[in-house]
């Protein structure tokens, strides 16, 4: 079921209605058919493994939770009585048994995500498999991470397990965020779906506002823009350098676009039924340098590497020792590097495979990686040359160099995961620099599927966004937090007669100036894909 | 120690207003790369073994929560 499809406003609008009629401590029920419905409906056939992940990841972290409880009761009763060396002994003790339990919950869960996700070719090939068991289950990257998420904060005892499988079944479910994410961990969101929330005429308003936005931008802008890319991506080698780097940089408009507008749609829904789900953007074409993009942009997918790839490999003793080892021969900064070059790659690495088996997302991981990783090499060398050229790091100047480089780095980087493979990517890239052939830029950009009105209506669409993503900014760069809300806080304090007008125009735009293909459904939401 | 604390935080981010801050991970001021220099740099320093379970925003949030993440990492 699409999420810009009539039926899924009709689903959304039943489940909200129906939330609202049963009695409070009921409705994370009501939550629940619907979530195991919209999978039902929109992925009959893959049902069985999001329910397997789900029995595995609950009875492993039932176990767990039972280990972390009969821990702590002994803790609380023999602590005083225990030496520095006995107490780390029995903590190792209750590690090793967790340990164990993570290890069989995870190989499960992943397991089922690299049959269906990565292996399946093969396992068809072989006839291991007939076609009908080999597709790949609604949002199964999604829920497989958070599942994971789940019982690696219980293995590091940082919350309570949940003592009801079908709550949990909720969690992993949730029905506006199974199709693209985000990804949102057990502390954010499960208290959230359990306990009942009372109807707020404001979260009503609040969210509708959300849903409206992520329209707009999936409908307006990145519909409507996807033509041009992909008629580019198809036939780059008919045009020139100039439009095949405006392609990149189409698809870098597209890709925010369609994944943040579903986004929104998803957290508009969730907000009507009074639940904040976690943010997975923060204007992330607003970054100076590409790590700062990696923490703008699909925050809960960075934030998963961070917590559970990178740390713990940039602060084990295994890497930290050989990086000291390794200080001799390679100098003091490498080395001292060391652990973070490795915690780097394989974070990236991870980011690439998450979006599929094909070598070009493996090189979409690599390519982010390399950069960031020599820029954390060569710092010491663009200080020097800094100091020499007497250039002010913080100068705004500098700023504003910054964010357009690491726009540029982030097109680039865009074409491995476009492009049909990974030498198309790389014979894309090269030919942005190759001499002119075809016809002029001028010539072409008005033929490759958009007309002028088209041009028109998505210069201005992206004005509006751009200007409300500047005052988010500037409100996040003075007050700090996250910014996201301050404009619609700001719309807020208006006069009721201007917000009407501003909504009311918002709803025309969407459905006058929308692309409404034909055949149109929710795969073309491109992260549903991953 | 706070001192101490103060001073390997400046060497690592001269920019940033330690003593006032006290939304240092939580408004991301620390990117996941300060964080981790700060944890090599207080183990080296003091001693001990911040292990994974403690890299928490809160524990970083500001210097006082730096400290007293050290003083119950020593215990």
């Amino acid at each position: 079921m699409a999420f810009t499809s009539i039926n899924f406003l009709i689903f959304a609008l039943a489940a909200m209605i129906l939330y609202y009629c049963v009695p409070l401590n009921w409705r994370w029920l009501v939550l629940l058919v619907a979530s195991y419905a919209f999978y039902l409906i929109s992925s009959p056939k893959t049902f069985v493994f999001i329910l397997a992940t789900t029995i595995v990841t609950f009875f492993g972290g039932k176990q767990i939770g039972a280990y972390n409880s009969t821990y702590k009761a002994y803790m609380d009763e023999h602590k005083k009585e225990l030496s520095s060396q006995e107490r780390k002994a029995a903590k190792a003790a209750n590690q090793k048994k967790k340990r164990k339990i993570v290890a069989i919950v995870l190989i499960i869960d992943f397991g089922i995500l690299a049959v269906l996700k990565y292996f399946r070719y093969y396992l068809q090939a072989m006839g291991l498999f007939d076609t009908g068991m080999l597709l790949i289950p609604l949002g199964i990257s999604f829920y497989t991470f958070q599942s994971a998420a789940y019982i690696i904060d219980l293995y590091r005892s940082k919350m309570d397990a949940d003592t009801n499988i079908a709550k949990f079944a909720l969690f992993t479910s949730f029905f506006p965020q199974i199709i693209q994410g985000p990804i949102p961990r057990h502390n954010e969101l499960a208290k959230q779906l359990y306990e009942g929330h009372r109807f707020e005429f404001n979260n009503l308003t609040s969210g509708a506002q959300l849903f409206l936005w992520g329209f707009f931008k999936k409908l307006i802008i990145a519909d409507r823009i996807a033509i041009p890319c992909a008629q580019i991506f198809d036939n780059y080698t008919d045009y020139s350098g100039g439009i095949v780097f405006a392609s990149f940089v189409f698809y870098t408009i597209q890709i925010y676009a369609d994944f943040s507008g579903g986004i929104d749609i998803a957290r508009g829904v969730a907000k009507c039924l009074g639940i904040n789900m976690p943010l997975n953007f923060m204007r992330p074409y607003f970054a100076e340098s590409l790590s700062e993009f990696w923490r703008r942009w699909h925050m809960s997918l960075s934030f998963w590497c961070r917590d559970y790839i990178f740390y713990p490999i940039a602060i084990s003793k295994f890497f930290g020792r050989l990086g000291t080892s390794l200080r001799k021969t390679l100098g003091n900064h490498v080395g001292q590097l060391f652990p973070v070059i490795v915690a780097q790659f394989a974070t990236f690495i991870t980011i690439g495979i998450w979006h599929g088996a094909e070598f070009k997302y493996v090189a979409y991981g690599l390519y982010n990686g390399t950069i960031i990783v020599l820029g954390l090499l060569l710092e010491p060398l663009f200080v020097k040359w800094a100091e020499k050229l007497h250039i002010n790091r913080r100068s705004n100047g500098w700023k504003y160099f910054g964010i357009v480089r690491t726009f540029v780095i982030v097109s680039f980087g865009r074409a491995f995961p476009k492009a049909a493979s990974f030498s198309v990517a790389v014979s894309m890239i090269i030919s942005v620099f190759r001499p002119g052939h075809g016809p002029s830029f001028a010539d072409a950009i008005m033929d490759i599927g958009m007309s002028d009105i088209d041009y028109m209506i998505l210069i201005g669409a992206c004005i509006v966004w751009f200007l409300i993503s500047l005052y988010e900014e500037k409100y996040f760069k003075k007050n700090g937090g996250d910014g996201t809300e301050s404009f619609r806080e700001m719309l807020g304090n208006k006069p009721a007669t201007l917000r009407w007008t501003i909504l009311l125009l918002g709803f025309a735009a969407v459905l006058a100036l929308g692309v409404y293909g034909p055949g149109y459904d929710a795969s073309a939401f491109i992260y549903r894909g991953f | 120690m706070r001192e101490t604390v103060l001073e390997i935080l400046e060497e690592l981010r001269e920019d940033v207003d330690f003593e006032n801050e006290t939304k240092l991970a939580d408004d991301r001021i620390l990117s996941s790369l300060d964080i981790v220099s700060i944890v090599g740099k207080f183990n080296d320093e003091f001693d001990i073994e911040i292990s994974i379970e403690d890299l928490e925003p809160e524990n970083f949030n500001s210097v006082d929560a730096m400290v007293e993440l050290i003083t119950r990492v020593q215990e």
